[in-house]
């Protein structure tokens, strides 16, 4: 029987090819897809983890990368309870970009979201941004922050269930009061009830 | 959506059928929930058999009887489908979503709000799932529901999921072709589904916010630029209900559009376009424009057409936006799809949006003219061509508003053109150029019909005071403006050229109207006053001495008038009078005036039937045919003319003013008035002061008093100081007297004229190039002379035989003269 009593939405960000979809794949499917093409506007995921014996559903949006999506990208931010921005430890630029994408953030997303800044692709020989570089900007800016390599696995779970368990002990002190408006279809009530009946019928 | 009848037949026929069942089953529900067991029945042993209808029909019935209990049926339904979804048996997913789908359509609509939660919970469910199959399953299901109209608001019902899935789906990458195809139609209908359940409803979740439209318009159009080619039709068939019928995701999409944008209001069309420019500028889709241009002419066709100006006044305020690697080509881009759109806004369009759009458009023209200036090395190839689609667009516009309004807006762009006053900058000379360029192109699409209608008098004064700026092609752009205002009867693609011959040419003539004659009294010495001046200027081109010739001739077919016929004819002798005697003209240019005198003289005789006139004129061709070929029409840039040849060599070949009066007379027209002075200054620069009241001059005097000697020389003195070729050649001659005169005014002798070219020649050239000092020192020694002349002309004024304006050519002439003789003489004789 598979319900949830807690619904996230987490968003991916970062430039192109820095590995966000195979980072999501990893995780909902566990397989690194070699050669994995572009992502074009948005793609969608999902996945419900277990925390402290609560099922946490995560819904993940994968964005595209590339420029030209920027607009449709953005509007995805606004009810993210979770960002992820991802930056390819092997490739300076998209280091670089971070800022650009803080901006962003900072201008279409909630203010209280959590941001989580992910180093991907530790399995490459050629890093360019040391782990403390990318440590020190993620603490700069109020951010946590983790290396991790979709391609090896390493770190990806934990990533996504570090996110899980923050996100769920935020909505416990508040009961999820500011995220109530953004929940999918199902309204809050529904869903206490939904969790009352499985308990029920269990 | 089944049909009503088939559901009550179904009814009855379950009635009769299961009645029975329904009595003697109570008793085995305290086994396990009895809507529990008629759920479970409808699942088939094996998925491939589907669902068994018999049971679904007493499920139906059951739900129907007892609705209270719809919404622990959907809710199981939904848990035993979750199961199956996580077991990946996708047979009983489709079936229990199949039941779903059948219970929502049989529900009443009272019951349905119970139902509704856990069937929207299962389609997001199967949304969830990565299989194809199910999302396509899941959004029919959607789309089927939102096509039930609920009569019971749903406050907490939710579509932030729906809408951010489909638009996910509408940029589906799957690898298989087809299958990429169907989850983008699935996506697309998904979201046209969402909009109808929300646009209608207030109270449900508002579509039109920007978190939503950002995500559905860029969905719709990034499957919209995917076409090989587009195609805009005003509308799509009907028959494209596109629940079925669109298999191609371009097209669903523009369906999609166009019903987003029918139903949008004014307060949320802009939320409509934001999206649509910023994707323009993000898919860098402007250039080629033909992509936006479709777009925007489905947007046009489909909005409500009272908003249609909105996306005119959107596309205008984005045209400078950055974005989208903006440069000039973009913009230009933008300014095409902005001319494509404008005339179907222009119907719709009423009071100040008219004239905001046209203020917009000038503004951006001067913003783009300034950027010209001042970057004038590169890219003005392509500044140029945003001007002409701005340019374009304005005329578009202009084309499709009534004809009151395109007075009104030319009016508003003559307003807005610099005025000729100062040294005008380059900068300026190039806007004049642009908004006259606008102005022609807007009177381009005006049907005259009443010159003082086309012609109101603010309009008139602001188009000839430009007529004198100092540029020779923006001259000549003017004239082309009149030219449209003026030629009614499409007579002005014919008079391009001067010619002589205008019985080939097949003019159309009708007779000149009162109002219209109203008009030219009113406003007639302003007009022709106006023209003369444009051919006194030193330079003009052929070009700008044909177009006058044209403005002219068309005047003098759209006044056709016995009473307009004396102002033409001394209009005209007055040109060839400067021809000869305006020391600023080239020898090219005078010939060019004689020719246009001769030919417009001709025209005269021709339009208003007067064969005597017709005759002289004819004989006067004839004779220049022999001798002066470069006295006649065609006009060409170069004249290779020996010297004895020279215009001013030449009198007898010149129309004389007696001989028109004598055939006015013949033809019973009052020629009085011809011998009046004529109030045509000689001089190429008058006063600007004095040019700015014409019109009003023209209208409050009247012309008669315009023959008021008195008015002439004062002005003229006024000018002469700037202008010291102001003069007339009987202040040559050494014996004045009565004779002398006389001869004088219908032409110097041979001898004369070439003396009297040589000095002016050398006078032209001495007060150019020599320094003052050495002016006023050359002038010195000529006392004698000028004594001796004011006393000729003391003695003259004595003489009683020649009454002011009574007549004589030589009286008035001499009348005129006074007055700069006496001060100015030195000048004139050197």
């Amino acid at each position: 029987m598979e319900d949830y009593k807690f619904l996230f939405k987490v968003v991916l960000v970062g430039n192109a090819g820095v590995g966000k979809t195979c980072l999501v794949r990893r995780f909902t499917q566990g397989l690194f897809p070699p050669g994995q093409g572009a992502t074009i506007g948005v793609d969608f995921m999902i996945k419900t983890v277990e925390v402290d014996g609560e099922k946490v559903k995560l819904q993940i949006w994968d964005t595209a990368g590339q420029e030209r999506f920027r607009s449709i990208t953005q509007s995805y931010y606004r009810s993210a309870h979770a960002l992820i921005l991802v930056y390819d430890i092997s490739c300076q630029p998209t280091f670089d970009c971070l800022p650009d994408w803080l901006r962003e953030i900072e201008e279409y997303a909630n203010n209280k979201v959590l941001r989580i800044l992910v180093g991907n692709k530790t399995d490459r020989e050629d890093r360019e941004i040391p782990r403390h570089i990318g440590d020190d900007f993620a603490q700069r800016n109020g951010m946590y922050f983790l290396e991790t390599s979709a391609k090896e696995a390493e770190n990806v779970e934990r990533l996504f269930m570090e996110i899980a368990v923050e996100l769920m002990e935020q909505a416990k002190c508040k009961e999820l009061p500011k995220y109530d408006g953004s929940l999918g279809p199902i309204n809050d009530k529904n869903k206490a009830v939904a969790v009352a009946k499985v308990h029920v019928l269990n | 959506m089944l049909p009503i009848n088939k559901i009550t037949h179904r009814l009855c026929f379950m009635m009769s059928k299961t009645l029975y069942i329904t009595c003697c089953c109570g008793c085995c529900s305290a086994l396990r929930p009895r809507y529990k067991r008629l759920v479970d029945n409808i699942f088939p042993a094996l998925p491939q058999d589907g669902l068994v209808k018999s049971n679904m029909e007493k499920l139906t019935f059951y739900s129907l009887s007892s609705p209270e209990k719809l919404d622990r049926i959907g809710d199981y339904l939904f848990q035993k489908a979750s199961r199956d979804i996580y077991r990946r048996r996708h047979g009983f997913v489709i079936i229990a979503m199949e039941a779903m789908d059948q219970l929502l359509l049989a529900c009443h609509s009272q019951t349905l709000n119970l139902f509704v939660e856990s069937f929207l919970k299962m389609v997001q469910k199967l949304l969830e799932s990565t299989d194809p199959q199910l999302q396509i399953l899941a959004t029919q299901s959607f789309v089927r529901f939102a096509n039930i109209e609920e009569d019971t608001p749903s406050y907490h019902r939710r579509y932030d999921f729906f809408v951010s899935k489909f638009s996910a789906m509408c940029h589906s990458n799957h690898t298989d072709k087809p299958t990429r195809d169907s989850i983008r139609l699935a996506g697309i209908r998904g979201l046209q589904g969402v909009i109808r359940k929300t646009v209608s409803d207030d109270l449900v979740e508002n579509i039109w916010e920007a978190q939503h439209m950002d995500k559905i318009v860029p969905s719709l159009l990034y499957n919209m630029q995917g076409a090989e080619k587009y195609e805009t039709v005003l509308c799509l068939e009907p028959e494209t209900d596109t629940r079925e019928g669109i298999e191609e995701p371009p097209k669903l999409a523009e369906a999609c559009l166009r019903e987003l944008v029918g139903r949008a209001s004014y307060g949320h069309i802009r939320s409509v376009l934001r999206p649509v420019l910023t994707h323009f500028d993000r898919h860098e889709l402007w250039l080629p424009c033909d992509f936006a241009v479709h777009i925007f002419k489905i947007i046009m066709f489909s909005i409500q057409a009272q908003y249609s100006y909105s996306v005119v006044e959107a596309l205008m305020q984005h045209l400078d936006a950055s974005g989208g690697g903006s440069g000039t080509r973009v913009r230009a881009a933008r300014a095409t799809v902005l001319s494509n759109i404008v005339a179907i806004a222009a119907g719709d369009s009423v009071g100040p949006s008219v004239l905001e759009i046209i203020n917009n458009l000038l503004t951006n023209l001067r913003a783009s003219v300034a950027r010209d200036s001042e970057l004038s090395f590169q890219k003005e190839s392509d500044e140029r061509l945003y001007q002409e689609a701005l340019i374009n667009a304005l005329g578009e516009f202009a084309d499709h508003l009534p004809d009151f309004q395109k007075i009104d807006i030319m009016m508003f762009i003559v307003s807005k053109i610099p005025s000729g006053r100062g040294k005008p900058t380059k900068a300026d000379c190039m806007l004049q150029s642009i908004l006259l360029k606008s102005l022609l192109k807007v009177g381009t699409t005006y049907k005259t019909t009443e010159l003082s209608k086309a012609f109101p008098a603010a309009f008139l004064e602001a188009l000839l005071r430009v007529s004198s700026t100092s540029e020779a092609r923006t001259r000549a752009l003017l004239q082309r403006i009149l030219h449209t205002l003026l030629d009614r009867r499409a007579n002005a693609p014919l008079l391009i050229v001067p010619t002589v011959n205008y019985e080939q040419l097949g003019l159309t003539v009708e007779k000149c109207s009162r109002p219209d004659l109203i008009f030219i009294s009113k406003h007639g010495y302003a007009i022709f006053s106006s023209l003369y001046e444009g051919l006194q200027l030193e330079s003009n081109t052929a070009e700008n001495i044909s177009a006058i010739y044209t403005t002219l001739s068309l005047l003098a077919i759209e006044l056709a008038s016995e009473e307009t016929v004396c102002d033409m004819l001394q209009l005209i002798l007055a040109i060839q009078q400067s021809a000869i005697s305006n020391p600023v003209l080239s020898a090219a240019q005078q010939c060019q005036l004689h020719a246009v005198a001769v030919a417009l003289a001709a025209l005269v005789p021709h339009v208003l039937v007067l064969p005597p006139l017709g005759d002289y004129v004819k004989q006067i061709i004839e004779a220049r045919r022999e001798e002066a070929e470069h006295m006649l029409p065609p006009l060409s840039d170069e004249y290779d003319v020996p010297p004895n040849k020279l215009p001013n060599k030449l009198p007898y070949l010149m129309i004389d003013q007696m001989a028109l009066g004598e055939c006015l007379k013949a033809s019973g027209i009052e020629p009085s008035r011809l011998q009046t002075a004529s109030p045509y200054t000689g001089g190429a620069t008058v006063g600007l002061a004095h040019r700015h009241s014409w019109v009003e001059a023209g209208a409050t005097q009247g012309r008669d008093s315009l023959a008021d000697i008195s008015a002439g020389p004062v002005t003229e003195l006024d000018s002469a100081n700037s202008s010291p070729g102001v003069q007339r050649h009987p202040a040559q001659s050494e014996s004045v007297s009565l004779e002398a005169l006389r001869r004088a005014a219908s032409g110097p002798s041979e001898a004369e004229r070439r003396d009297a070219e040589r000095r002016k020649v050398s006078l032209n050239n001495t007060f150019r190039t020599a320094p003052f000092d050495h002016l006023l020192h050359i002038t010195q020694p000529k006392y004698e002379i000028q004594d001796k002349l004011e006393e000729i002309f003391n003695s003259i004024s004595e003489e009683p035989l020649l009454p002011v304006g009574a007549g004589s050519p030589a009286g008035k002439t001499q009348n005129q003269v006074q007055p700069y003789t006496k001060y100015l003489t030195e000048l004139f004789l050197y």
